[in-house]
């Protein structure tokens, strides 16, 4: 049975060959499917492929034995028009000095970019170390500034104060140069024995002072306010309260009153009274 | 001054450098096929050293005059140079396909509009103008070289093979040229060539 196989196959490849096929593929006059057909055939067959050799050889010597000897032109121009791998060997000067400085270019431009890109990094370190730099100095003047404005500030209150003060002692200047003003001397009771006050009164404008300066009073408490009083024809009147609080000047100024022959001051509870305590009678004098 | 050329066997698998002396320009086929492959001047050498004379041969058998075969011939070499990739070494022999390179473009040539305006003005007596006036004329055996070995066959054979190697006609523009059945054509193209067997044997 295989072995008619075989036969069958020998006979098959056989009049594969003798079809002619095998000279039309060398030929180059079959279609694509049949050149498939021919080159897988060839592969699977070494009758078929050596076949296919002895063809080629033998139109490969037809044609040698048919050869015309081209003119040298076609050296020359079939070399002239490709190019090789191995260039450099045939590369005319010019050609090869044109090659040179397109290279030198390309690496000018890659250097120039090379370069542009550290310039710009060396750029940007630098304006950050500035930055950090600057921000610090930024941060100290700041500091100082409001060093300064605190100390301004501080020097604006002393100013603020010493005018206060020389305001006081201003005014308290001009009652005492006042002929119109009457110093009353107001001396400590037994309930404070060497307390003093000087009061101004000037009937003319109505106006009643305390010399705060010159006042020699034990210091209040929380609770309780010194009240001072006129006495207007054997009648206490009020004229306001005031507190003894230490290193005080000028004047303080107490309600009017337009005549009174003797001033007192009481101890009364914080806000004052309408009568005045007798026993708690610190200071009194006579105009 | 003897100057060497390296040539690395791609296909082999280990690298094998051989050394070629260029003064003779010639190669065997492998190695020229890989000279051309990697674009070596030798190979350019070689190539038109081993193959110039041959093709153009086969260009002159369509295109009588010279001067326009041989430019056929330089456009072919081209051709043959910037398109080796295309070539397959397991589907046959390299000069197998280097010829249907250049019989198409010598066939193209023939049928371009320029190259029939030039005939016409060259010599209106050619009878080889084209194609087409050839399909309608009757095939003329004087074309052929008178020395060559397709003397040596029969004419029914010589015809046949001359008219598909070596001027691109089909077996089936054949068989309808010179009115016989496909099947002749085919038997009398093998018996021709089997026949020129004997010659170069």
């Amino acid at each position: 049975m295989s072995y008619v196989n075989i036969l069958n196959k020998l006979e098959n490849i056989k009049s594969y060959i003798e079809s002619g096929i095998l000279e039309l593929y060398v030929l180059g006059d079959l279609a694509a499917d049949e050149r498939s057909e021919v080159e897988a055939m060839s592969k699977l067959h070494p009758e078929v492929k050596a076949e296919l050799g002895q063809i080629e050889s033998v139109m490969q010597s037809l044609a040698d034995s048919l050869q015309v000897l081209p003119s040298e032109k076609v050296r020359t121009g079939f070399l002239n028009s490709i190019s090789f791998s191995d260039e450099e060997e045939i590369i005319a000067p010019v050609a090869k000095q044109q090659e040179a400085k397109v290279v030198a270019l390309t690496k000018n431009y890659t250097n120039f970019y090379k370069y542009a890109f550290a310039a710009s990094v060396a750029l940007l370190l630098v304006s950050l170390v500035a930055i950090i730099s600057l921000n610090n100095s930024l941060k100290n003047s700041k500091q100082q500034i409001a060093a300064l404005q605190s100390s301004n500030q501080s020097f604006a209150n002393k100013v603020n104060y010493l005018d206060q003060q020389v305001t006081k002692t201003t005014s308290a200047l001009d009652i005492y140069s006042n002929p119109d003003v009457k110093m009353v001397k107001l001396e400590g009771t037994a309930n404070a024995k060497g307390a003093k006050i000087m009061v101004a009164f000037n009937p003319k404008t109505n106006k009643v002072g305390l010399d705060m300066k010159s006042m020699d009073m034990p210091k209040n408490d929380a609770d309780h306010q010194y009240q001072l009083w006129a006495l207007v024809d054997g009648k206490p009147v009020d004229l306001g309260v005031f507190d003894i609080e230490g290193n005080q000047i000028g004047f303080k100024n107490m309600k009017e009153i337009s005549k009174a022959q003797t001033f007192a001051v009481t101890l009364e509870p914080r806000g004052g009274s309408i009568n005045p305590t007798m026993d708690k009678l610190m200071v009194m004098g006579n105009i | 001054m003897l100057k060497n050329t390296y040539l690395i066997f791609k296909n082999s698998d280990y690298l094998r450098p051989i050394v070629i002396n260029t003064k003779r320009k010639f190669l065997e086929e492998p190695d020229l096929i890989l000279a051309l492959q990697q674009r070596k001047k030798l190979g350019a050498d070689a190539l038109y050293e081993m193959y110039s004379g041959s093709l153009l041969g086969i260009v002159q058998r369509v295109i009588a005059d010279k001067e326009i075969a041989e430019d056929v011939l330089q456009e072919g070499l081209v051709k043959i140079w910037n398109s080796i990739q295309q070539y397959d070494p397991t589907k046959g022999r390299l000069f197998t396909w280097m010829v249907n390179v250049m019989r198409n473009l010598a066939i193209d040539k023939v049928r371009s509009k320029d190259y029939r305006n030039h005939s016409k003005n060259q010599d209106l007596e050619n009878h080889v103008n084209s194609i087409d006036e050839r399909r309608n004329s009757e095939y003329k055996p004087e074309h052929l070289g008178v020395k060559d070995l397709l003397q040596k066959l029969r004419p029914e054979q010589k015809v046949i093979v001359d008219m598909i190697y070596f001027q691109g006609f089909t077996h089936v523009e054949v068989s309808d040229e010179l009115a016989i059945p496909l099947g002749t054509v085919k038997t009398r193209l093998r018996m021709g060539i089997i026949e020129l067997r004997k010659y170069f044997k």
